[in-house]
């Protein structure tokens, strides 16, 4: 009974995986359709005439691109994780001066428009001479990550038992190993979930890419996508091939992660 | 203002001989702005500055001369005033509204009924869970062309399906009336994998035993749904619903590559409107666009306020 | 115990190591910016020509230029939509580059933001260019900037389904024998015509050629020729001659929509030559008629080399030896075969169409252009340009007519207009 409801929950896990995925379907078609076909009227749902040009041209220029994006994005998840989980730690736990107040700034600071931070990070980057960097632009892509990152942080810090904290500085821990050795080990779950987003915003960001690493040597996929719109024409199945080819080492990871998260909660160190 | 660590460990080393407790308090409060420290010089340095840029670029009259040389002049609230007056403003502020309210339900409801979809834990439930966030990984421009494909009027996959049911063209992205609702269409698609992982997350968060004492008392799938689930997930659908609703305002990319906040307006929000006006032609406003800018923090701040005076009283209870 | 914290550690450890490793092996290739080998002096480049990386042969003439100006050059490529505001940004904070290659109608934007030096303050020569041309970098009787290439627009038609629909394309000299043919053309089963009707740039650059063929003035938007031509563009898409799609297409999407074969006449440009010729079909090329005979005026794309002021007048030197390498006659043959372009030099033009003799009537409809930001509009031309595509995408979506859409935009225009 029950392997029989499993077989039919998968299927329809699986029908809706495929509904909500139905436009990365349309982007692979696309990707695989000859110029001349592209605004067929109907369209065809299945490339009847596929062409690899795009998946050539692809391999040919991006794969520098998406070595940056990765580099760009791992570092942008040590950064975040770096700045937010003490934060999150302090908040939590250590109750500072201000602690709400701070935490109503960090809901605000999301809600500056990304070209209007852009542009101030240009002058800031610009007078740091650190414009047109990869890590400047991690720097400017974890700004994405870190107010969300202290918020996920503190609301599950917040939800650790004031019980395990005690039975560590019985045994004479100060904050610093308490957080360490006690507290990071259990926040396995909001490390990986603000990692994840770390992670896909700095690899799908375009605005800081463009406004301060147009010029630089280490440029990520977004800004080589640009490699195919030209001035006057666009080179639609090329945009699309990179797309699907820089979505298959981000879902990678995506699977591998999930299964962090999947890998159950609190270690039940305190038992009732 | 700031104490390094080690500042803080001799002060409490001090603080136990004044008093056990008064110290640790203390200990425990310098400590704490020891660890915010990182996040405090980040927001100084990059939220703050920006956000003063902004609010100074909304107060001056800047022409693409002024803003080069950097000497426009200060003209007080004149910017907000043409904002106000402006035919563009109260379309604007409506489809911010509707589209706002439009896609956060859509993405929430769906969000939360696929994360306890998932939480049954059958085979593949983590692969396909996996799956179901690859939206995000698309940059926009690439999620916002791929809808624009498959909603086009004529050769689009969408109206083809409609036309197979009998349903007569649909001007997706041209039509004064359906423009508002593709982009909202597209936005709840974006949408969905954050709240299901945030959602799912909070699902996991929930002690297996409380669920098992529910299905022991008899409690059916809705009722346990109903009176534990949801309530137990509150604090978590708050910050979902409240980040949900800051990332739909700023929401740019995928209205503008797909309608460009047309056609006659009919799709522009608030965010658009001001690329619009900052960007959108070959001459830039800027004073306009930093206005229109600030608006939207301000309807974000008010929002958030709400947020807070609901924790508040939520812990009060 | 010890072993299970590294772990997660030691895990991001090595996949930044890998990332490192993978982006490493390339840093040369990565990024769309050169640097050429010769010269101690650095010097900025900045072009809208992302699609050329640094083994084009653009990139490869830029980088030669700089070498016999004596410096090195690095060339950074941006979206043509972007590149505006990146200047601007640059040059705010004192970063503007040495040398711009930018869009026409712009040039007087960035000259009116005392942004550019003109041609006066580098001196360069723009009397070998033609009027016509040179004319959109204008402001105010001095010149910033001087073309790189022109492009311009026609009417290109599928000649087999014109034959089979039993049009005939000599017969399209004005608007009344054109709507005829795309009458013929839809009773014939496919669409009649097809364009960009786009909210931006794009959309008014098609549609200057019907405004400017109705007669109309850029100055006077609710004229009844100007409305007149608002009129057709809403008459074919309720008449079915034009697909609805038009509202949201740019220039390439119509053109792949005429590729798809269905589809009578497209609007489209020079630089549409190089996929013409893979066509499954058999095409021609006509003049746009204006309204009552004759070839319509079409405006001038295609970009300008500019200089953008710099602190330390001593760079002007080797920018403007630069600007004349890149834009000599020579030079200028090889450019604008590439891109696709007309040349601004007639006597260039002459060896163009000697090369390829199916130039010919671009090469007249080039001649017989405008700028957009000629007749000193200059800096009013974008404020036009923004009320006149929201005014025909209103008419064209039917949120209103074709006069009342006018009537807002030139209120509207006169208003921003200083």
């Amino acid at each position: 009974m029950n392997v029989r409801r499993s077989a039919w929950t998968t299927c329809l896990g699986i029908v809706f995986t495929a509904v909500m995925l139905f436009p990365v379907y349309w982007m692979l078609n696309v990707s695989l359709t000859r110029p001349a076909d592209m605004r067929q009227d109907p369209p065809n749902l299945v490339p009847l005439h596929p062409t690899f040009a795009g998946y050539q041209a692809v391999l040919r220029d991006q794969m520098p691109y998406l070595g940056n994006s990765l580099l760009i994005g791992l570092g942008t998840v040590l950064l975040t994780l770096v700045v937010a989980a003490p934060a999150g730690y302090s908040l939590s736990k250590l109750r500072p001066p201000g602690g709400r107040s701070l935490t109503f700034v960090l809901l605000m600071a999301q809600m500056i428009p990304g070209i209007i931070m852009a542009m101030g990070f240009y002058s800031i980057f610009l007078n740091l001479g650190v414009i047109n960097t990869w890590w400047g632009l991690v720097v400017a892509d974890s700004t994405l990550a870190v107010p969300f990152g202290v918020l996920i942080f503190t609301a599950f810090m917040s939800g650790i038992p004031d019980e395990l904290m005690g039975a560590a500085k019985m045994d004479g821990a100060g904050s610093w190993r308490t957080f360490w050795h006690i507290v990071i080990p259990i926040s396995r779950n909001p490390i990986v979930t603000v990692s994840l987003f770390a992670f896909l915003w700095a690899w799908s960001d375009f605005i800081f890419a463009s406004t301060l690493n147009s010029g630089g040597a280490r440029q990520p996929i977004t800004l080589g996508i640009y490699r195919y719109i030209g001035n006057n024409n666009q080179e639609w199945n090329s945009i699309m091939a990179t797309a699907v080819v820089a979505s298959i080492p981000a879902a990678l990871l995506l699977v591998v992660a999930q299964r962090y998260v999947a890998a159950g909660v609190t270690a039940g160190a305190v038992k009732d | 203002m700031a104490m390094t660590i080690n500042g803080t460990q001799a002060a409490s080393r001090a603080g136990t001989r004044v008093s056990a407790r008064e110290g640790r308090r203390w200990h425990g409060r310098a400590l704490g702005l020891a660890y915010l420290a990182p996040v405090l010089i980040y927001l100084v340095a990059f939220y703050a500055y920006p956000l003063y840029r902004n609010v100074e670029l909304s107060l001056r009259d800047y022409t693409v001369r002024s803003f080069v040389s950097g000497d426009a002049p200060f003209i007080g609230l004149d910017n907000f005033r043409e904002v106000f007056s402006d035919p563009t403003f109260v379309p604007a502020v409506v489809h911010t509204a509707v589209f706002t309210v439009a896609s956060i339900t859509f993405q929430y409801v769906i969000g939360f009924a696929l994360a306890i979809f998932f939480n049954r834990n059958f085979r593949l439930s983590a692969t396909l869970r996996a799956l179901f966030l690859v939206p995000w990984l698309l940059p926009l421009i690439v999620s916002a062309s791929t809808w624009s494909w498959m909603l086009n009027s004529e050769s689009g996959v969408v109206n083809s399906a409609l036309g197979a049911f009998g349903v007569p063209q649909v001007n997706w992205l041209t039509s004064p009336t359906w423009s508002l609702v593709a982009v909202i269409i597209a936005n709840i698609w974006i949408g969905i994998p954050f709240n299901l992982v945030i959602l799912y997350s909070g699902l996991q968060n929930i002690p297996g035993d409380v669920l098992e004492v529910a299905a022991l008392d008899g409690a059916g799938g809705w009722k346990t749904f109903r009176h534990i689930t949801f309530p137990l997930l509150k604090p978590v659908s708050a910050i979902v619903l409240l980040l949900g609703f800051v990332y739909t305002l700023k929401v740019f990319d995928i209205i503008w590559i797909m309608t460009r906040g047309g056609p006659a307006s009919s799709s522009t929000t608030l965010s658009t409107w001001s690329y619009q006006l900052g960007f959108g032609s070959l001459l830039p406003h800027f004073g306009a666009a930093a206005a229109v800018g600030n608006i939207l923090i301000v309807v974000a701040l008010f929002f958030g306020l709400l947020y807070i005076r609901y924790e508040r009283d939520r812990e009060a209870r | 115990m010890f072993h299970t914290r590294l772990r997660p550690l030691g895990l991001t450890v090595a996949s930044l190591a890998v990332a490192c490793t993978v982006a490493g092996c390339s840093t040369s290739d990565a990024g769309s910016d050169s640097s050429a080998s010769g010269g101690d002096k650095q010097y900025t480049f900045w072009d809208p020509y992302p699609q050329f990386d640094e083994s084009s042969d653009w990139a490869k003439l830029v980088a030669s230029c700089g070498d016999s100006a004596g410096v090195s050059i690095k060339r950074t490529a941006y979206d043509t939509s972007d590149l505006t505001n990146k200047t601007l940004l640059a040059a705010q904070q004192g970063a503007a580059p040495d040398i711009i290659d930018i869009d026409n109608p712009v040039i007087s934007t960035l000259a009116d933001a005392g942004v550019l030096a003109s041609a006066d303050d580098l001196g360069l020569d723009t009397s070998p260019f033609a009027e016509n041309i040179t004319a959109a970098g204008v402001l105010d009787g001095k010149t910033y900037g001087v073309p790189i290439g022109a492009n311009t627009l026609a009417l290109y038609y599928n000649a087999d389904l014109l034959a089979d629909a039993g049009v005939d394309p000599a017969s399209v000299t004005d608007w009344d024998s054109l709507n005829a043919a795309l009458a013929k053309v839809k009773t014939a089963g496919a669409t009649g015509i097809t364009f960009s009707g786009i909210g931006t740039e794009e959309g008014s650059f098609q549609f200057l050629p019907w405004f400017w063929g109705a007669g109309a003035d850029l100055k006077e938007l609710d004229s009844a020729d100007a409305v007149s031509a608002v009129q057709l563009w809403v008459d074919w898409l309720d008449k079915g001659y034009a697909p609805n799609s038009v509202l949201n297409n740019t220039q390439t999407t119509a053109w792949q929509e005429f590729e798809a074969g269905k589809v009578g006449f497209v609007e489209n440009g020079t630089w549409q030559m190089g996929n013409a010729a893979k066509l499954g079909f058999k095409y021609g090329v006509i003049s746009i008629p204006a309204k009552d005979g004759g070839a319509a005026p079409a405006p001038t794309g295609g970009e300008f080399v500019a200089a953008p002021v710099q602190k330390d007048t001593d760079r002007y030197e080797a920018t403007t030896k630069i600007i004349n390498c890149l834009t000599s006659p020579d030079n200028l043959l090889t450019t604008d075969t590439t891109l696709s372009y007309i040349a601004p030099i007639t006597s260039v033009q002459q060896q163009q169409v000697a090369k390829d003799p199916s130039l010919e009537p671009w090469v007249t409809a080039v001649d017989d252009a405008k700028g957009r930001t000629s007749d000193n509009l200059g800096t009013d031309y974008p404020i036009i340009s923004e009320q006149m595509w929201g005014a025909f995408q209103s008419a064209m979506s039917g949120s209103a007519s074709a006069e009342s859409a006018m009537t807002t935009a030139q209120e509207a225009a006169a208003a921003k207009v200083k």
